[in-house]
């Protein structure tokens, strides 16, 4: 069977398998936000002086008025309609607040894991190969940094370096300045959207603005990769196809690249499929400092307020983008190593 | 008759003034613009929603006028609003019957909405209608000021509205200043509506019809939402048009950067930073802080006086008097604010005001005695609640009133809470140790008391039930003589303490950070920025 035939029937059972996951999810959380404390209709009646009436009102218009079973009920008839209910923290359908959310976090989380790949791997192979030098030490005890530094910390402190005291950086609010105009909305990541029409100063604006939330992710999770890549690559370089190589006197980097690379990046791709996912979901504290309208600080505001809806779509979005995220490493994979898709 | 011809060097004069002028075009828009930072968003166009934010009040305020609004006075050095000086802003003047039940309202023949209608009233008479009768947050608002039913409300003529209330109410024409009874232009917002939602309330949450001094340019919710200027509104307190082309309200979640941000001067304004940040800014000196205490608002420590052991006014009396309010000013608020304690009452209170300072200090030996007297010399347990948005204030001052209580043998169990969990706590009235915040938009006395200290519902916080004091309460409500009111309110003054339901601690102050350019400032009843109130000198 051809490669590609074997790929596509692989992804597709993959997919069916991860429904009932996805359902479970969906039931799940809806039950988890109607057992937590706190009852969205008293936090929402708070106007100077809202009465037990104002109260019954919202309570009623979230429709939290009707016994579980049947909020269950019409709740997965809406998301099987494709609406996730709305929002009383922006007032917006959810589904029209993640989309206009999700390619800021998006964009912000591949930009993140760009630059992360770019530092980490090469890192990774360096320390491989000197293994136990200095520059070994040293590129763990960077990476430890990385990751002990909360995300919130490094940050605050690199929007203090770089707008507040030296002035590089524009200021750290959001995707664009406030006086830039967005382009118009094709994919919703700036970056493509400007360069779509051709806007060279507006894609150098959203540039400079993603460059600080971007550095301040990637640091956080450069620790993970480096490790992995470092790991598999002394494997791989220990092996004995690695040693025959050298000695039929191979260039070296050929050896490094072909050989080792290739076969050490594996685990490297497993670990990426986690670390993207975990990322969308921990980038909560890096759109905060920087005010970035993306989908995590949307939802944890809304858990803050106990706003159900936006909680139950986002937890939705993330099970789903899993699954997603999943099968993307799948495919990978066997482009890699054509062996693992053989069944 | 001949023409006169430009001479060349004139004509490149002009020319080359032109280009001068167009070169700094786009800095005139910077100056022209004001960038406003603030932690929360603004949910709704339509501030009468329920659930709407506080954010939400200011864009009501720009987009929509009401019949009134507040004048304004000095405090101190700085201007806030005044309850007893309204001006007109829709009416052009009203006239008050000697029975004081009917207000007539004459409007301003120049009114228009923003799509270019005159403002009519018609469509006075269908906001108003819409403010007491929809599902919505005004209808318990206007009550407070004796409106209840559109009955209330009549035309008289195309520029004359005439309102009829069941008893005088002093606080009927403050409350038609406040944000819920806006001005909405009737025709538009019928031709949204549907026979379920009648009064076009799901069109208006996204759209605005009014003839307010703004309008809205762009909004997106949870971030930033732009205004544009209303160049035909000209109903500020000198009759000129709102000073800003544009104003830009964003949300900016973390504190620390808003306040780095109008540091540097890329932000104009903001309101609600850390205390000790406006603290630093204000000895940095490169930004103005001007630092109100919010004089309609009072920070209270809370009983519940149904709950054990707080049913007995002793033990309310005993911690009164075992807190370390000082260290608690210094601490939660860096002493930004007005305290309200450490007062000494020589017979009664001094003031028909309300706040005023308690004639409360730290005493430990007084605690301990009134301890023994209620009964339990050797203390109690109890919980500490507050709510996590307040974490910064309410922190370090749990901390020092667990410190202190233990002195007295009473062992405090800190609780910190979501702020939907802490509300929901609250009006299940099941908290029986707290501390939170309270707010009137119309701070009369009376006022405080009846929406504060009575009755069954959530901001009844220490659940207190006094019948005497609702009686006063009711009765200074609708007393036309000030020095009879003067008594009632001292009156409950007294009681408030006797009965030590809360302790008032503070009123903290409200700092509005901005850069130096910036001029005109008010503290506004809502506790959120009147744009049409600031400058640029």
């Amino acid at each position: 069977m051809s490669l590609l035939a074997t790929t596509l029937r692989r992804t597709g059972r993959r997919f069916v398998s991860s429904l009932p996951a996805l359902f479970g999810v969906l039931v799940f959380t809806f039950l988890l936000m109607r057992v937590l404390p706190g009852d969205p209709a008293v936090f929402f009646a708070n106007g100077g002086s809202s009465g037990k009436e104002e109260i019954e009102m919202v309570r009623k218009q979230m429709g939290l008025d009707k016994p579980v079973p049947e909020q269950l009920l019409l709740y997965l008839r809406d998301v099987g309609t494709g609406k996730l209910g709305r929002s009383l923290t922006t007032g917006q359908q959810v589904t029209a607040d993640i989309q206009q959310r999700l390619p800021a976090s998006l964009e912000l989380t591949f930009s993140a894991l760009l630059i992360a790949l770019l530092a980490a791997v090469p890192l990774g192979i360096w320390a491989a190969l000197k293994a136990g030098s200095f520059i070994d030490h040293a590129v763990r005890l960077f990476c430890v940094v990385g990751v002990c530094v909360p995300t919130f910390v490094s940050g605050l402190l690199l929007v203090y370096v770089f707008y507040y005291m030296l002035g590089i950086a524009p200021d750290p609010t959001g995707r664009l300045d406030v006086f830039t105009s967005a382009p118009p909305h094709v994919t919703g990541f700036l970056l493509i959207d400007f360069a779509l029409v051709g806007d060279g100063a507006g894609w150098w604006a959203a540039f400079k603005q993603l460059m600080l939330p971007a550095f301040t992710m990637a640091l956080f999770v450069l620790a993970p990769i480096a490790r992995i890549t470092r790991a598999s690559m002394l494997a791989a370089l220990g092996s004995d196809f690695v040693r025959t190589a050298r000695s039929i006197g191979l260039p070296a980097w050929r050896i490094v690249v072909t050989y080792a690379l290739r076969n050490a990046v594996l685990p490297v791709l497993t670990i990426l499929g986690i670390v993207f996912s975990t990322m969308l979901g921990a980038n909560v504290l890096v759109e905060k400092v920087f005010s970035w309208p993306g989908v995590a600080s949307y939802a944890l505001d809304a858990l803050l307020a106990s706003d159900y809806a936006p909680v139950q779509g986002f937890v939705l979005l993330m099970a789903s983008i899993f699954v997603l995220v999943n099968l993307v490493v799948d495919i990978l994979y066997s482009i890699s190593d054509p062996r693992i898709s053989i069944e | 008759m001949k023409t006169q011809r430009l001479p060349l060097f004139q004509a490149c004069a002009i020319a080359i003034a032109a280009a001068l002028c167009s070169a700094p075009a786009s800095a005139q828009t910077r100056a022209e613009t004001m960038r406003f930072v603030t932690g929360g968003t603004v949910n709704t166009l339509d501030p009468t929603m329920l659930g709407t934010t506080r954010e939400a009040f200011t864009v009501g305020m720009s987009t929509y006028d009401r019949l009134v609004s507040f004048g304004k006075k000095k405090q101190g050095d700085n201007w806030v609003f005044d309850l007893d000086k309204i001006r007109g802003e829709l009416a052009e003047r009203w006239v008050v019957s000697p029975d004081g039940l009917k207000i007539t309202f004459t409007l301003r023949k120049d009114a228009k909405f923003q799509d270019g209608t005159p403002v009519t009233a018609d469509d006075v008479k269908w906001s108003l209608d819409r403010a007491v009768t929809a599902k919505q947050l005004g209808a318990a608002q206007l009550l407070t000021g004796s409106m209840t039913s559109a009955d209330q409300f009549k035309v008289i003529d195309p520029a004359t509205i005439e309102v009829t209330l069941p008893k005088p109410d002093r606080l009927a024409l403050p409350n038609l200043a406040t944000v819920y009874p806006i001005i909405i232009n009737s025709k538009v917002a019928k031709s949204h509506a549907t026979p379920d939602d009648p009064w076009a309330q799901a069109w208006l949450k996204e759209h605005t019809a009014g003839s307010g001094a703004y309008s809205v340019e762009s909004f997106k919710p949870g971030e930033q939402l732009v205004l544009k200027r209303n160049e035909a509104w000209n109903r500020s307190a000198d009759g000129k048009p709102a000073a800003f082309k544009r104003v830009i309200a964003q949300t900016i979640p973390e504190a620390a950067t808003r306040a780095n941000l109008v540091e540097r001067g890329d932000a104009d304004l903001a309101i609600d930073l850390q205390a000790n940040d406006a603290a630093s800014l204000a000895t940095k000196g490169k930004v103005k802080v001007i630092s109100t205490p919010q004089y309609n608002a009072v920070s209270f420590i809370s009983f519940n006086t149904q709950m054990k052991p707080f049913d007995n006014v002793k033990v309310r009396q005993a911690i009164a008097y075992a807190l370390p309010y000082d260290d608690m000013f210094k601490a939660a608020l860096f002493g930004r604010g007005k305290p309200l304690f450490n007062a000494t009452w020589k017979d009664g209170p001094p003031s028909a005001d309300f706040p005023i300072a308690q004639p409360v200090k730290l005493d430990l030996a007084k605690a301990k005695a009134l301890l023994a007297e209620a009964g339990m010399p050797n203390g109690f347990e109890t919980t500490f609640s507050f709510n996590l948005g307040q974490a910064n204030v309410a922190e370090p001052m749990a901390a020092l009133i667990k410190e202190s209580l233990a002195k007295i043998g009473i062992k405090v169990d800190i609780q910190k809470l979501p702020d939907a969990q802490m509300s929901t706590l609250i009006n299940e009235k099941k908290a029986p140790f707290f501390t939170e915040n309270i707010v009137a938009w119309l701070p009369s006395n009376d006022y405080f008391y009846r929406n504060f200290y009575t009755g069954n519902q959530r901001w009844n916080y220490s659940s207190l039930n006094d019948p005497k004091l609702v009686e006063i309460a009711e009765k200074a409500r609708f007393e036309a003589d000030p020095a009879k009111y003067a008594a009632y309110a001292k009156q409950l003054n007294a009681m408030a303490f006797e009965l030590m339901p809360q302790i008032p601690i503070w009123q903290a102050s409200q700092d509005a950070v901005m850069v130096p350019s910036l001029d005109g400032y008010v503290y506004q009843f809502h506790r959120q920025v009147d744009f049409r109130d600031v400058a640029r000198k």
